[in-house]
């Protein structure tokens, strides 16, 4: 079984916001609702780094044990998902999600926060998939297309993976190997809690 | 859950049940109570046949890694 | 880099890049920071300006959904449309799905050789372009200082009647066209086609302000004016030299190759007055004094000669004049250079060394070196240290030019030049008649449309000069008439300097003529100047139409049509089609072209360049091989970019020029120039044999043994004619129908292509010759690079040890001052100490227009600023995100952003040149047609920028002026 994964190579990042517009894009993210962006550590020093972050759909997800509506559910393949029907725009998750993931669109005239949106992994949400309601709710549902999100396929330098967790340590676990150094992916100890793929102990490939 | 997190739980859910919006959603404290999602699979593209779609997800994780294609 | 726009009266707003702002030395420490609540709200758009902003925005995402047209890929049939980047010049393909017309979804394409998929900011967002509101939407007028809707009809009628009252008046040479890189290749051979038949050489594009000085360095130093490589073939480089280059931030793909290099060992060396966003990937880094180019090349020579790391075999076979440079270059001792850069003895032999002993090494530069008064020998001084190395016609080296727009390259081979024809035929009455000849026109028919023979074999005016050709006094211009008309084709105009005066030439002219899918700031600046005589009318982007696109390794793409022209936009072609029917030459113009609809067939066009362009082989490009190309991406290999097996076996990717004779000799194009370790028909090759074949008794031919594989002559030979082709006795190999057109002519003039083709596929040899490269290019001001000042620099001393160039006086047909703006100058410094750069910003492109009306970009960087040192900004007063103006000597002053960095040193000042609407502290929103106005507008730098041209081709300087900045 797929467990799907984010992982952002901060040796390969260099912050040209490719991953931000192909979400914008892909899922019609409204002006101010950033679903991903990207932090720039050290800016302008040596020793800059950039990382792209979103929702790393964690394995024991604190937004979902804090949602006081129980509106998340994690999808057979590990996606953290919520129900926007349930969600009351309370901002629990927001406090409680060490990546700063959810977002709320505006809504009325004095400001009140909408219902929370996030990065849904391009897996869309609890709507019948490809659905006018699922496309308007919680954007395009690639997996169900069978394939990725868009923001990890496009990556300019190809730092940012996405996808089953093996697959994405193995790619990032081979060129740890080939620079001779690793662990500078970032999170994944967080969102995941098993150790970093790039401190794990190279298997020698043939 | 530490305590603290309940306790604004708790805070919380009672500010909102004082609010205007009453009823919003029925739930059961603690597990997901939300519409059902469908598996990936199950829709006209890949006819219920998680195989397929399971190869279509490798196939695209691999074209991310670019030393593939490149073959080195 | 996301910031958003926060409350202006909050003093934790983040202008712009929120991320910038978060310093600090140890990359871990900062973690639990990086993602804070409280940094984080202001990253998320929750503050009040963001939301301000978000309301003047037509959409909610529901309603955006819907008005976009934007549906889940339900039932309907959805068909994939393979088309290419508009953006830079990496060539990234796109797959674009199209559902009833509507641009539903943008794919990546894996198999692209060049791009694997992988894009940029700019990239990934342009399906926008499919559904942009921010765009010019009917032919426009202006009446009484406003825009007003016309018909197609009207406009091009009033157009029509103008262009011809003012050409019947003042003559042809009165007009002034600036074409435009973004033109796909068919358009802007047309254009320039076009211009001919409308009788001037006075036409231009973005290629004059961005490589014009790499082109003619680089053509003079070797044999042609490109990229010699390709961002593929960099991953072979053991190292790479970036100097005058952010690529990651203007070609941010080229960096996944670069990257991919770099974890296979190469070593990345970075040299910018700047620590930019690529130097931060780099092994080594090198902060400079803006403009020093020379001093530091020379400075890195120094230790390459010192140590003996020169490759003494390739420079005796290969190179011309090396002893020449190595004169000049030893007298740069290490502390001179010091004196003259800032770089130290020790960093320059570290960069030395590392070059030398990671052969094959590469080096990259872009407009960091090309846009300055010396610009042209700062590139050949760069040149000169890959020939000293051996790095030039290997694989792994080479002078890996990145060009900047999509299609800058192509236009430059075949667009709308002042000096040349189509193909760098050059414009004397031989390129002429060949050039008539393959039009089917005749060549007294052309002279008639000029003003006379001399004014047609005389180069224009440039487009950094326009405004000249307007302002200056009519009798020190080297032309009849000033300039009384100009038409803006795809142009920004914050793009060229000395904006504060180029509002003036607005005011002067009789017609501002305004083509281009965006409105652009040239509409803006217009109404701003002047009530009346402006038109704008709506182009289609390069996704509405069809056509063939170079990239920066000279590789070609065929584009398919995503969708139809939206609102009522025309394809470019279209335009200049009803244009020449106003001007009666429609005829002449599509004489070989199929014409429906007044849409001229691209593919027509295609195959007629491949029946002239033979001196650059844009001959073996047919559009059925790049279409076939286009099909088979995946059999491309990525290093090599030549395919194994399948339908283009053995050719590589895109067909990258030279790709001699007829598409029939199937010729695979040339991955890397001047290869001699490869035969010419497996796309080899040698230095161009263009400037004679022996100087002041010296040989230039190439040594013995010094030629491509297989060459029947494995030596240095002159390029081939037909009388060549008789000495060797190989005339009859030419075919019977060959000889009758071969008679007479050279490889170039040749309407068979069959003197290539005995050259190349029956004796394997170069067509144009195989000779030494030039590191002496004697016919240039300074054969030798030699360090001048700019004209305005903080360093008085330095002016007074090297001097600029004396004035010119019919240049171009305009004056153009060196010494004298200098010495009036020298001592600029006291009031303006800060040296003022610029450079591109990653969300933007160009004078940016287009990418600020795309919501998904614009969001990304809402304001303009400037970077300032936290020392010049403690000195000043200045805290980060203070309102501050910039200050430079053409009295022009901009309120920006101060954005206080180390990223550049205490004595530098960086503005990136995207933003325009902001004119000297107003904003111009009332001066765009109403609703087709940029969701972000700033400052441009160029507003501020000061006189300054290069010596050989009149680009502008850019990169070194000086400034003040005070707290607003």
């Amino acid at each position: 079984m797929a467990r799907m994964k984010f992982l952002c190579d901060s040796e390969r990042c260099i912050e040209c916001n490719g991953c931000v517009t192909a979400c914008k894009n892909e899922n019609e993210v409204p002006w101010g609702v950033n679903r991903r962006r990207v932090v720039t550590l050290g800016d302008g020093l040596p020793g800059e780094k950039s990382v792209s972050v979103a929702c790393m759909h964690c394995s024991d997800a604190p937004c979902m044990a804090v949602c006081p509506v129980d509106c998340f559910y994690h999808t057979d393949e590990g996606v953290v998902l919520h129900d926007k029907d349930m969600c009351i725009g309370c901002g629990y998750c927001f406090y409680a999600c060490p990546f700063g993931a959810p977002q709320y669109p505006q809504s009325g005239a004095f400001g009140q926060r909408g219902k929370m949106d996030k990065c849904t992994f391009c897996a869309g949400g609890p709507e019948v998939d490809h659905s006018e309601e699922e496309f308007k709710k919680y954007g395009r549902n690639r997996l169900a297309e069978g394939k990725l999100p868009l923001c990890a396929e496009m990556c300019s330098t190809k730092a940012l993976l996405g996808g089953d967790g093996d697959v994405v340590s193995d790619i990032f676990r081979d060129r740890a190997l080939k620079r001779g150094k690793g662990g500078e992916m970032w999170g994944w100890g967080s969102a995941y809690g098993k150790p970093e793929p790039g401190t794990k102990k190279p298997e020698v490939k043939s | 859950m530490s305590k603290f997190a309940i306790a604004l739980l708790i805070t919380v859910f009672g500010l909102s049940a004082c609010g205007d919006k009453e009823g919003v959603v029925v739930y059961k404290q603690g597990s997901y109570s939300g519409k059902t999602d469908g598996k990936p699979w199950e829709n006209a593209a890949f006819a219920g046949d998680k195989s397929k779609w399971d190869n279509s997800i490798r196939a695209r994780g691999q074209n991310q890694n670019e030393s593939k294609r490149i073959g080195d | 880099m996301l910031i958003k726009k926060s409350s202006a009266d909050s003093n934790t707003a983040r202008r712009g890049r929120l991320s910038r702002s978060i310093q600090g030395t140890s990359y871990s420490a900062q973690l639990p920071e990086a993602i804070d609540r409280r940094t984080f709200l202001k990253r998320s758009g929750v503050g009040i300006g963001a939301g301000a902003f978000a309301s003047q925005l037509p959409f909610s995402m529901i309603d955006k959904a819907e008005a976009m047209g934007s549906k889940p890929k339900g039932s309907d049939a959805v068909e994939i449309k393979r088309t290419v980047c508009t953006h830079c010049s990496v060539g990234c393909a796109i797959d674009a799905e199209v559902q009833n017309g509507v641009w539903i979804g943008q794919e990546p394409v894996f198999d692209s050789p060049l791009n694997l998929g992988a894009h940029c900011a700019k990239g990934a967002s342009v399906r926008e372009h499919g559904h942009g509101e921010m765009r010019l939407k009917t032919p426009m007028k202006l009446v009484d200082g406003k825009y007003q809707k016309i018909s197609w009809d009207q406009a091009l009628t009033e157009i029509g009647t103008k262009l011809l009252d003012i050409r019947k008046k003042s003559g042809p040479d009165a007009v002034y066209w600036i074409g435009s890189s973004k033109h796909n290749n068919e358009q802007s051979y047309l254009l320039r086609k076009f211009v001919s038949f409308w009788g001037t050489n006075n036409c231009d594009h973005q290629a004059r302000i961005c490589h014009s000085t790499t082109v003619a360095g680089v053509a003079n130093t070797w044999g042609y004016g490109a990229m010699t490589n390709s961002y593929n073939d960099m991953q072979n480089a053991k190292a790479i030299l970036f100097m005058g280059s952010n690529a990651a931030e203007a070609h941010p793909v080229a960096m996944l190759h670069v990257l991919h290099a770099k974890e296979n060992g190469a070593k990345i060396i970075v040299c910018d007055p700047r620590f930019t966003r690529t130097a931060a990937k780099a092994d080594q880094y090198v902060r400079f004094r803006s403009g020093t180019d020379i001093p530091m090349i020379w400075g890195i020579l120094y230790h390459v000669f010192k140590n003996g790391w020169e490759d003494k075999k390739y420079i005796d076979d290969r190179v011309y004049g090396m002893e020449k440079v190595r004169e000049e270059v030893m007298k740069w001792t290490p502390d001179k250079v010091l004196e003259a850069t800032g770089a130290t003895e020790e960093q320059l032999f570290q960069i030395a060394k590392t070059m030398a002993e990671n052969r094959p090494s590469s080096i990259v530069w872009c407009m960091g070196q090309t846009q300055h008064t010396i610009g042209n020998a700062m590139v050949r001084a760069f040149c000169v240290l890959q020939l000293a190395l051996g790095n030039i016609g290997k694989s792994g080296g080479g002078a890996n030019i990145f060009r900047g727009h999509d299609n800058v390259q192509g236009a430059t081979d075949i667009g709308p030049n002042p000096d040349s024809l189509p193909g760098y035929y050059g414009i004397v009455p031989g390129a002429w008649k060949h050039w008539a000849a393959v039009w089917g026109v005749d060549y007294e028919w052309i002279k008639k449309q000029y003003a006379s023979e001399a004014m047609m074999t005389k180069p224009g005016i440039t487009v950094s000069r326009w405004i000249d050709g307007v302002l200056e006094k009519n009798e020190n211009i080297d032309q009849d008439s000033n300039l009384k008309a100009v038409v803006y084709w795809g142009m920004a105009p914050n793009s060229q300097t000395r904006g504060k005066e180029m509002l003036e030439a607005m005011k002067a002219l009789e017609l501002l003529l305004v083509i281009d899918p965006y409105p652009s700031a040239t509409a803006a600046m217009a109404a701003k100047a002047r009530k009346d005589g402006v038109y704008l009318l709506p182009a289609a982007t390069q996704f509405e139409t069809v056509g063939s696109v170079t990239a920066s390794n000279r590789s070609l793409q065929w584009r398919e049509k995503v969708i139809e022209p939206l609102f009522e936009s025309k394809p470019d072609h279209v335009i200049m089609y009803l244009l020449a029917q106003k001007f009666g030459f429609e005829k002449e113009l599509t004489k070989n072209i199929k014409v429906t609809n007044n849409e001229p067939s691209m593919e027509d066009t295609l195959r007629e360049i491949n029946k002239g362009c033979w001196t650059i082989g844009y001959t073996g490009q047919s559009p059925e091989r790049l279409k076939l190309h286009m099909k088979n991406m995946h059999t491309f290999d990525v290093k090599t970019l030549r395919a194994k097996g399948g339908p283009c076996d053995g050719e590589y990717f895109g067909l990258p020029w030279p790709c001699y004779g007829t598409p029939e000799m199937k010729h695979p194009g040339s991955p890397n120039l001047y290869d001699t370790s490869k035969h010419v028909m497996d796309g080899g090759g040698n230095f161009r044999a263009n400037f004679g074949v022996e100087k002041d008794g010296v040989n230039l031919l190439a040594g013995d043994g010094s030629a491509s594989k297989g060459a029947d002559l494995q030596f240095g030979y002159p390029e081939f004619d037909h009388v060549l082709l008789k000495k060797l006795g190989w005339w009859d190999d030419l075919t019977e129908e060959e000889k009758k057109k071969a008679e007479g002519k050279n490889w170039k003039t040749d309407s068979s292509g069959g003197i290539i083709r005995v050259a190349m596929k029956v004796h394997g040899c170069h067509p144009f010759g195989n000779a030494k490269a030039r590191a002496s290019v004697w016919n240039f001001p300074d054969p030798v690079p030699v360090h001048r000042e700019p004209l305005y620099s903080t360093r008085p001393d330095m002016v007074d040890k090297y001097p600029t160039h004396d004035d010119k006086k019919a240049f171009w047909r305009m004056p153009t001052l060196y010494k004298s703006v200098q010495q009036k100058n020298k001592d600029v410094g006291k009031e303006f100490p800060l040296i003022l750069t610029s450079g591109r910003l990653v969300e933007y492109e160009g004078g940016g227009e287009e990418t600020r009306s795309n919501p998904w970009l614009a969001e990304l960087q809402q304001e303009a600023f400037v970077e300032i040192n936290p020392r010049a900004a403690n000195d000043r007063g200045i805290r980060n995100d203070d309102w501050v103006w910039l200050k430079t000597p053409t009295g022009a002053q901009l309120k920006v952003r101060a954005q206080v960095t180390e990223r550049v040193g205490s004595d530098t000042c960086f503005m990136p040149f995207h933003f325009s609407g902001h004119w000297m502290g107003e904003d111009m929103l009332q001066y765009y047609p109403e609703g087709a106005h940029p969701l972000v507008r700033g400052e441009a730098v160029n507003t501020a920028t000061t006189y300054g041209y290069d010596s050989v081709t009149m680009m502008q300087e850019t990169k070194t002026t000086v400034c003040q900045v005070v707290k607003a």
